[in-house]
């Protein structure tokens, strides 16, 4: 493969996962971080393995990351999750500089087209995928936004739902920010302006979506990775995210989407992930979509998938796919490093017939907050962190195990991912158990109260995975 | 009771401010022409329209960007050694000494009399949309406050929440934070002036009206 140097555009344990797979693939790097993030694990592994380390003022700023790229004679950019990940013109701008470099992820024009759920929603719509009802244009003025409320709510009422539900949804927004629903049509009126608002401050861009709210379902997802051709995409299966925070944030992720040989549904479990994957194929091809994405799916209790967004990125949880996956006898895919590998260009080198699935993975989210309250985030400082190294568990964490954290009030409170593997699903739940019980996990706010985290919840939520 | 004599005179002993300026941003910095002990200005103007005494520029993607001076006062330090250089984020490159305004002493002794409304948690905050709104119409010291009326939004960790006023009644008189910037937990968010203290803010004012002298 020919000599790279990649600019890691993010923070924490992706940037870390990125490095990582950077080292795999013998690859040069840059790392960046902010004031806040000095003591985060990504700049010391970066130190560690002798990569080029800048300062920025922000992970938001293109200009910042365009004049370290310049001033490190970075070839590359890898923008990880969240931040750059599925701006387009980032990705365009990376390209078509003056000092052109190659940007990690789909080509721009395919990010335009799928990264923007409403246009992904009109394709889809398109080629006979099921999507969720309501709009699919992102709505700027109050009056139209009442009137497709009023419209979701008519037609859910016409159809026999007891108690119909509208999701507002920040346009700008991902996962799982800036959603609230209404089920009383006369509040639409402040949750829409409240949403507005908060989109505007954290987006700059105050469009929102209105749709219908499909109580009871599943939230599935198909990992696809294609090269540059474009040609030849093929998926590494299915994941269950249905596990979320009241905020509808993932807490727990599971690997493949259900499991009809273990688990019995009240539908044909086989034949719903198959028809995503299909419908996802279908879809990728007709954009001849070139790197790694997320085809996100929600199935309904009587087994009917509807289309929900396409994640045009690496996602969080990438590695429980990987964990399952075996490419004819390598076994353990590093789907960040495959990325990385066919986004500089080098052909992806197998076919659908030469990835098999196997066991059952589980991601848990480790994460400071406080569950019984709101999944609230909780701040201060991590004291002790560690846990027992199993030949079955990866875990991924920017949080330092030798010293003092305090957590980065700037970003969410994400401390680690824990991914264990089994056989089958009742051994990936004793596993995920059994590690989850080996974490130490202690700290303090500045009060002196002790550290929260939602250990306990991803603890009870284990018996219910996959689960319907 | 506040001893405005005794404050007056603690603050003459020290009545400037060092105050460092970093670069705000990654670049290389070209710097300009000052030297050390030079004054320099600040924004001034009726709407701040003159910006101040140009220190340096951090060019990036061939932009250059100019770092000014925030504030009066006289160049302490200057790092002209960065000339030409890459610099990260955050780098210092100029010291000010910087003597304080009438202002600025009224603002430092009336921390000392308003009831003080601190920050819960390390956070952003901004006020609630319908106060955000009286404030850029009216002036913050139009919005009369009470105990358990909704006054801030807390953001941290990309999630917001409400948070109540506790304390006195009365007129926000002194706004402590800026928009988008982080407040530590316990530093103060506002200064609340209840009807009481009104006569001790004004015998301040006075006070240093009277005798504070600026300096350049």
């Amino acid at each position: 493969m020919e000599k790279h140097k990649v600019l890691i555009a993010n923070r924490g344990e992706i940037a870390m996962r990125i490095t990582r797979a950077c080292q795999k693939l013998d690859l040069d790097f840059v790392c960046v971080y902010t004031a806040e993030d000095a003591h985060s694990g990504h700049v010391a592994l970066a130190r560690e393995l002798g990569g080029d380390i800048y300062r920025v003022s922000s992970y938001h700023d293109a200009n910042e990351l365009m004049a370290v790229a310049d001033a490190s004679e970075a070839t590359a950019v890898h923008p990880g999750y969240g931040f750059f990940a599925e701006d387009f013109r980032l990705s365009r701008r990376v390209t078509q500089r003056e000092r052109g470099m190659i940007f990690i992820g789909p080509s721009w024009r395919v990010i335009r087209e799928l990264g923007d759920k409403i246009n992904t929603k009109r394709l889809a719509r398109s080629l006979g995928v099921p999507t969720v009802p309501g709009s699919d244009k992102p709505i700027y003025d109050e009056m139209e936004a009442e009137h497709v409320a009023q419209s979701l709510y008519e037609f859910q009422l016409s159809s026999g739902i007891a108690q119909p539900t509208i999701m507002v949804k920040a346009s700008a927004g991902g996962g799982g920010m800036g959603i609230e629903e209404v089920q009383d049509i006369a509040m639409f009126r402040s949750v829409y302006r409240r949403i507005r608002n908060y989109a505007l401050r954290n987006f700059k861009d105050e469009g929102v979506l209105i749709e219908q709210r499909i109580r009871d379902f599943n939230h599935l997802e198909v990992q696809i990775v294609s090269d540059r051709s474009g040609k030849n995409p093929v998926h590494f299966g299915t994941r269950n995210c249905s596990i979320q925070s009241t905020g509808h944030q993932k807490r727990v992720e599971v690997a493949p989407g259900f499991a009809p040989d273990e688990i019995s549904y009240a539908f044909d479990a086989a034949g719903v992930l198959s028809e995503i994957t299909e419908h996802s194929l279908a879809l990728a091809r007709k954009v001849r979509y070139d790197n790694v994405g997320t085809w996100e799916w929600i199935v309904t209790r009587d087994g009917r998938p509807f289309l929900m967004e396409v994640n045009t990125r690496i996602q969080v949880e990438n590695g429980v796919s990987g964990i399952i996956a075996s490419i004819g006898d390598r076994e353990g895919i590093d789907i960040i490093a495959e990325q990385i590998r066919v986004g500089l260009g080098e052909p992806l080198g197998y076919s659908q017939e030469d990835i098999s699935l196997d066991g059952v993975g589980i991601e848990y989210r480790i994460i400071a907050e406080d569950p019984a309250a709101g999944f609230t985030p909780w701040v201060g400082r991590i004291e002790k962190f560690s846990w027992k190294q199993e030949n079955w568990l990866e875990m991924y964490t920017q949080v330092p195990t030798d010293k003092p954290y305090d957590i980065p009030t700037e970003f969410d409170p994400n401390l680690a991912l824990g991914i264990v593997w089994g056989r089958n699903m009742e051994e990936a739940r004793a596993r995920g158990a059994a590690f989850l019980n080996s974490l130490v996990l202690e700290g303090s706010d500045s009060s002196g109260n002790p550290l929260k985290s939602n250990i306990s919840f991803l603890r009870a939520k284990t018996d219910e995975i996959l689960r319907f | 009771m506040l001893d405005i004599s005794k404050l007056l005179e603690e603050i003459k002993q020290t009545p400037f401010d060092e105050v460092e300026i970093i670069s705000p941003w990654c670049g290389r910095v070209s710097c300009a022409d000052i030297n050390e002990d030079d004054p320099v200005s600040g924004p001034c103007g009726s709407w701040l329209e003159i910006p101040g005494t140009l220190l340096a520029s951090v060019e990036r993607e061939h932009n250059p960007k100019p770092v000014r001076a925030p504030e009066k006062g006289r160049i302490k330090l200057i790092r002209k050694e960065l000339e030409g250089q890459f610099i990260e984020a955050g780098t210092p490159l100029v010291t000010l000494k910087h003597f304080l305004t009438k202002q600025e002493v009224i603002q430092i002794i009336l921390r000392q009399a308003l009831h003080l409304f601190n920050a819960p948690e390390r956070a952003k905050y901004y006020f609630v949309p319908e106060v955000d709104m009286k404030i850029r119409t009216a002036g913050h010291r139009s919005v009369r406050v009470n105990d358990g009326m909704d006054l801030f939004i807390m953001s941290r960790m990309k999630r917001e929440v409400t948070l109540p006023y506790s304390g006195p009644e009365g007129l926000i008189y002194s706004v402590y934070f800026s928009h988008n910037e982080n407040v530590g937990a316990g530093d103060p968010l506002i200064g609340v002036c209840p009807e009481e203290l009104m006569p001790i803010v004004e015998d301040v004012v006075a006070r240093v009206q009277a005798e504070w002298e600026e300096q350049d």
